[in-house]
């Protein structure tokens, strides 16, 4: 009698021993990931903002004081000629230069590792993507493009001031986003153009190896936007362009190459 | 025999020690809890909500709010002639403000309870709950404050209490007062837990009736959900507020897409030239930021019935909505530091024609929301705890 009483107690003890304390780990994940920072240099050196220091390609004397712009569909080219979408979560980043926390994006997504030949992203967003009201929340709400001149939000905020051609320090506001056709300018709009334009970073193979957080660094190089292919020149498009397509098509065709990337 | 005893007294004591150790613990009495109050987004608004952690929204909270909002003896006073409370000056008919018709602030520029001017005008009381960037025209208040007594709206309602050019008094007079009003204590029970009335959950009170003070129904939200057509003026005007070819008031002031009306960010709009010496202003943006680029820069304030919440400015140097658009439209003075978003300033403003400027004030004007300045949620209460 007394040994059942002490052998069922043991096996009640080793029984809530063992299954109180111990899960059985589960075998580790194995996951890669990258971190995309944002940085902005104007000829190779780190931008300086506020500051009238520096002078375009048209020989415009010009200081920035704030930039804000979005980027989507960031593409991960794999060598084997797969591609990775970044859209976990969010695929859309915001990047605000008052904003240090949006200059790194720690991406959610789980990439396979590999070898990667390049990357790609869209700057702005393409037309199916660039919803009103997408944003209700700020700092990204900020950046909506009005209703009037095609909805959405902006793709770039580029706010500075030049010296124009009568020595008068003028504010700029280059901003890109929807453009508009006009019947007659500027009440009358026929069309829109959608100005978001695929940016492929030069230089940007990489090799993403099992379990590890590779870091990569988007360059914006602020004085490629006035440079090539057109040299755009602030005494000709002025301080604001929302409602000149010709000027914001400038500055697109310019923004191809504003992007370089750092490992 | 004993010894087997023991050993099935041990046994039997071992077990019962584990069950209990793996028993539910002795039930504790339920913490207070008040009624949840949950603040429903109105279409096209932000879904943060700005609602500190350690002052959750309650609908006895929020009740208690709108009593102590009213009731003069908030002032830590009870002599007729020395009543002040928060409406005194916020007078819901003028969108919580005190408006340029009031009887004692002459223009609407007020002054507390000895005569001392308040040193900027008053902020319309609008839609706070969604107000991230900081209160005040410069932004101190604000969760980027390192004071954590300066955060958010339960700081102003100190401020309120102590300030010279408010209501001057003082926080221990204050509560000792509102304690001794028979009905309080029991309220503040109902909304915090405790009959004991602290400056505290004075604050977190007054706060929770100003979250709820939402404007959104005004003409153009219901133009916005599809249920008025805006006139032809109204429209124009629509359209010049949200062009860079027309007035360009939208990068600061909301539209569409921000139908709040305000960023909330501040602004060197390009009224003055002069910032330092005698012109300084030790309360503007660049005495919290310390960054040169907002020498007088200022809260860009909610355009929502802004027809009744003049006078204008920080300084409230314009008594008329049209005065405003007549400065935006031929009178920017340059300065190193006028925002770059004001691109129009070397042409000294954006030159609307008299036909522009009827349209454009025409538009703001359906940012007039009847139903907010006259919503009885919001207005004095029937009677405060004492009367009968």
């Amino acid at each position: 009698m007394s040994k059942n009483i002490i052998n069922t107690t043991l096996l009640i003890l080793v029984f809530f021993t063992f299954f109180s304390c111990n899960e059985k780990p589960d075998p580790p994940e194995i996951e890669q990931h990258i971190i995309i920072n944002f940085d902005f240099k104007n000829n190779g050196e780190d931008q300086n903002f506020d500051t009238m220091m520096y002078i375009n390609e048209a020989g415009n004397h010009y200081m920035v004081n704030e930039i804000q712009f979005f980027i989507s569909d960031v593409i991960l080219h794999n060598s084997n000629g797969s591609e990775f979408l970044i859209d976990d979560w969010k695929e859309i980043h915001y990047v605000d230069t008052d904003i240090p926390t949006s200059h790194k994006w720690e991406v959610f997504d789980n990439i396979p590792a590999g070898e990667y030949e390049n990357i790609s992203f869209t700057f702005g967003f393409i037309e199916e993507k660039n919803h009103s009201f997408m944003f209700p929340n700020p700092p990204e709400r900020d950046m909506f493009w009005p209703e009037f001149l095609g909805g959405g939000y902006h793709y770039l905020k580029l706010n500075g001031k030049w010296l124009d051609e009568n020595q008068q320090i003028s504010p700029f506001d280059f901003h890109m986003g929807i453009g508009q056709i006009y019947y007659s300018y500027p009440d009358s709009i026929i069309d829109f153009v959608h100005n978001a334009y695929k940016v492929v970073l030069p230089n940007s193979s990489f090799e993403l190896q099992e379990n590890t957080t590779k870091s990569i660094s988007f360059i914006m190089n602020i004085e490629k936007w006035f440079e090539s292919p057109h040299i755009y020149d602030h005494n000709i498009w002025k301080g604001y362009i929302m409602q000149n397509q010709e000027a914001m098509n400038v500055a697109c065709e310019n923004g191809h190459d504003v992007f370089t990337v750092k490992f | 025999m004993k010894f087997n005893n023991q050993i099935k007294y041990l046994s039997i004591s071992i077990i019962l020690l584990l069950i209990i150790s793996c028993g539910e613990d002795k039930p504790e009495p339920e913490p207070f809890q008040a009624t949840p109050y949950q603040i429903e987004i109105p279409y096209g608004f932000p879904t943060i909500l700005n609602i500190p952690e350690d002052n959750p929204m309650t609908v006895e909270g929020i009740e208690l709010g709108r009593l102590l909002f009213y009731d003069g003896r908030m002032s830590g006073r009870t002599h007729p002639d020395s009543l002040m409370s928060c409406a005194t000056c916020h007078i819901q008919a003028n969108s919580f403000e005190c408006g340029v018709n009031h009887p004692e602030y002459i223009g609407g520029f007020t002054h507390g309870i000895t005569g001392k001017p308040t040193p900027h005008v008053m902020l319309p009381m609008i839609n706070l709950v969604w107000n991230s960037y900081g209160y005040l025209w410069n932004g101190i208040i604000s969760k980027d404050n390192p004071n954590p007594n300066f955060k958010n709206i339960e700081a102003l309602v100190w401020m309120g209490i102590v300030a010279e050019h408010e209501m001057n008094s003082d926080t221990n007079l204050a509560k000792e007062v509102i304690q001794n009003i028979p009905g309080y204590p029991e309220l503040f029970k109902k909304a915090f837990g405790s009959e004991t009335v602290t400056v505290k959950n004075m604050n977190r009170a007054i706060a929770q009736f100003v979250r709820t003070l939402i404007s959104a129904n005004s003409k153009f939200d219901k133009y916005m959900r599809g249920e008025v057509q805006l006139t032809q003026s109204e429209l124009s005007g629509f359209v010049l507020f949200t062009t860079e070819e027309g007035a360009d008031c939208f990068h600061c002031h909301g539209g569409f897409g921000n139908p709040l009306f305000t960023t909330h960010l501040y602004y060197n709009n390009g009224k003055d030239s002069l910032f330092t010496g005698e012109y300084e202003d030790p309360r503007d943006r660049y005495h919290v930021s310390d960054d040169p680029m907002d020498l007088g820069a200022y809260k860009a304030t909610t355009l929502r019935n802004i027809e009744l919440t003049g006078p204008y400015m920080h300084d409230g140097r314009f008594a008329t909505l049209d005065d405003v658009i007549n400065f935006y439209s031929h009178d920017l003075v340059w300065s190193p530091y006028v925002n770059p978003l004001m691109h129009h300033i070397n042409d000294q403003g954006v030159q609307l024609t008299p036909q522009e400027k009827a349209n454009l004030k025409a538009f703001i004007q359906t940012l007039r929301d009847e139903e907010f300045l006259t919503n009885p949620d919001f207005g004095p209460p029937e009677k405060f705890p004492d009367e009968k």
